[in-house]
C-alpha cells in the first residue's frame, strides 16, 4: 500500500480536480477495503459489490476528507456505513429472487399458447432487475404496490412504474419469439 | 489484460466522471460550527427581548446572563461535536459520546441548584400551565437552531446519523433554554427539570429524528438498493 502522505496528496489532488488521482487510490486501498467488506460479508460477490458502492460513496462525499487526516480511516468509516446500510437495506426488502429459472410460474394452460414457460423464465431473466423485482413481486408474489414502494424504499409511483416498465420490456422480449415460432 | 482487483472498473470510472467536479473540503467541525454563533445569540435573547428579564436581583448579570451564556457556549460545543461526528473517520468513542451527552445535563443541573441556592422561587399556581409555558416556549426557540445544525451536519456525511443528531438536538436545546432561563424566574428544581431539561431532550429527539430521516432520504436518492454490479452491465438505472 501506497504510505499515507502519498495517499492524502492523492486524495487532495481528487478533490481539487484532477480524475485520474482516483485510479491511484483505488488501486492503493481497493484491496484492504475488499479485505475488509469480505470480513464483514463473508461473500466474495458481495464484497466486490461492496467496494465498488464504497468507492461511489467515497466520490460523493470527498468534500468531507481533510487532508490533515490519514485517508484508511475515513475510507474504512464509509466503507462500513456501505455495509451497515447494504444490511439494513436487506432486511427493509421482501424476498425477490434472481434466479428467475427458480420461480413456479402460475402460467394459466390457456396462456400457455402464448408463450411457453421457459420462454417466460428466459425474457423474465432478460428484464432489468429493478423492474424484474417489482413485476414478480406484483404479479407472482401479491404484493401490492403499496408494500413494495415500502419495502423497496421508494415512491409508490415508482413501484408501479417499474412493474409497468417490467411488463412492456417483458412482452417486448416475447414478441419476436411469438413471430419466430411459426417460421421455425 | 487489466487487473480487476487494483483497476477503476469502468462502469465505476463511468458513474464518477458523469457528475465529477473540484470541490472545496469541508472546514473544521469547530469552524463551522462557529457559524451556528448569531443564531446561539438570536436564541439567547429572544425570550428576554419578547418578554422580560427575570426580576432576580440575588442572582445578579453573572447568575442570570453569565451562567446562560456559558449554556450557550456549551451549546456550540456540543454542535462542533455532532459536527465532528458527522464526518466519516472522526466519530467519537463511546465514553466521548457519553461525555458529550452528560456534559449538558451536568451544566444544567449545576446551574439549575447554583440558582435555587442563590435565589429560590417556587412555583405555587398553575404549576401545568407555566411549565407547559416553558417547555413549549424552550422547545420552539430550539427548533431553527436544530434546522440550521442539521442543515450542517447533512453536508458532511454522518455515519451514525442517530448520535449526530441526538448531539446537535442537544447543543440546540441548551441553547434555547440558555434564552429562556433568562425570562423564566422560577428556580424550583421541580420546574427547571420538568419543564426547562424536558425541552431539552424533546429537542435532542427531534434532531435524532431529524438526522435519521435525512440519512434514509439520501440512501433513497443514492440508492444502495441499486448498487454496481462488479461486472455487470447496468445502463439501466433510470429508476
Amino acid at each position: 500500500m501506497a504510505d499515507d502522505l502519498r495517499l492524502r496528496e492523492l486524495m487532495r489532488e481528487y478533490q481539487s480536480g484532477r480524475f485520474e488521482a482516483f485510479d491511484e487510490i483505488y488501486a492503493s486501498i481497493a484491496p484492504a477495503l475488499r479485505r475488509y467488506v469480505l470480513s464483514q460479508s463473508r461473500d466474495a460477490a458481495k464484497a466486490d459489490d461492496l467496494v465498488q458502492e464504497t468507492f461511489l460513496q467515497m466520490h460523493r462525499a470527498r468534500h468531507t476528507y481533510d487532508p490533515s487526516y490519514p485517508l484508511m480511516p475515513w475510507a474504512m468509516a464509509i466503507a462500513r456505513h456501505v455495509w451497515l446500510m447494504d444490511r439494513r437495506m436487506l432486511s427493509r426488502r421482501p424476498w425477490a429472487p434472481d434466479d428467475v429459472t427458480a420461480i413456479e410460474l402460475p402460467v394459466k394452460g390457456e396462456a400457455a399458447s402464448f408463450a411457453e414457460r421457459a420462454d417466460v423464465r428466459r425474457a423474465l431473466g432478460q428484464v432489468a432487475p429493478a423492474r424484474r423485482h417489482a413485476l414478480i413481486q406484483h404479479h407472482l408474489l401479491g404484493f401490492s404496490f403499496k408494500e413494495i414502494a415500502e419495502r423497496a424504499g421508494i415512491a409508490e409511483t415508482a413501484a408501479k412504474l417499474r412493474s409497468s416498465r417490467g411488463m412492456a420490456q417483458l412482452r417486448a422480449l416475447l414478441k419476436p419469439q411469438k413471430a419466430q415460432k411459426p417460421q421455425q | 489484460m487489466t487487473n480487476t482487483a487494483t483497476n477503476l472498473p469502468d462502469d465505476l470510472r463511468a458513474r464518477l466522471a458523469a457528475d465529477f467536479e473540484p470541490v472545496r473540503a469541508l472546514r473544521s467541525p469547530w469552524a463551522r460550527a462557529l457559524s451556528i454563533l448569531p443564531l446561539a445569540i438570536v436564541a439567547l435573547i429572544a425570550a428576554p427581548v419578547a418578554f422580560d428579564v427575570r426580576p432576580d436581583a440575588n442572582l445578579g448579570w453573572l447568575g442570570v446572563w453569565g451562567l446562560s451564556i456559558a449554556q450557550s457556549l456549551i451549546g456550540v460545543l456540543v454542535i462542533g461535536a455532532a459536527l465532528r461526528e458527522s464526518i466519516p473517520g472522526r466519530d467519537w468513542s463511546r465514553a466521548a459520546i457519553a461525555l458529550w451527552l452528560a456534559l449538558p445535563v451536568v451544566a444544567i443541573l449545576a446551574i439549575t441548584v447554583f440558582s435555587w441556592e442563590a435565589s429560590p422561587m417556587s412555583l405555587r399556581a398553575q404549576w401545568w400551565l407555566v411549565g407547559g409555558i416553558c417547555f413549549a416556549g424552550s422547545a420552539a426557540t430550539a427548533l431553527p437552531v436544530v434546522a440550521l445544525s442539521s442543515i450542517l451536519a447533512s453536508r458532511a456525511y454522518p455515519t451514525r446519523p442517530l448520535i449526530a443528531g441526538s448531539l446537535l438536538g442537544l447543543g440546540a436545546g441548551l441553547m434555547a433554554d440558555a434564552g429562556w432561563r433568562i425570562f423564566c424566574h422560577f428556580s424550583e428544581p421541580a420546574h427547571v427539570l420538568s419543564a426547562h431539561l424536558a425541552a431539552v431532550i424533546m429537542s435532542t429527539i427531534i434532531g435524532a429524528m431529524a438526522a435519521v430521516r435525512d440519512s434514509r432520504l439520501r440512501g433513497e436518492k443514492h440508492p444502495l438498493h441499486e448498487p454496481i454490479r462488479a461486472g455487470s452491465d447496468h445502463r439501466d438505472r433510470s429508476e
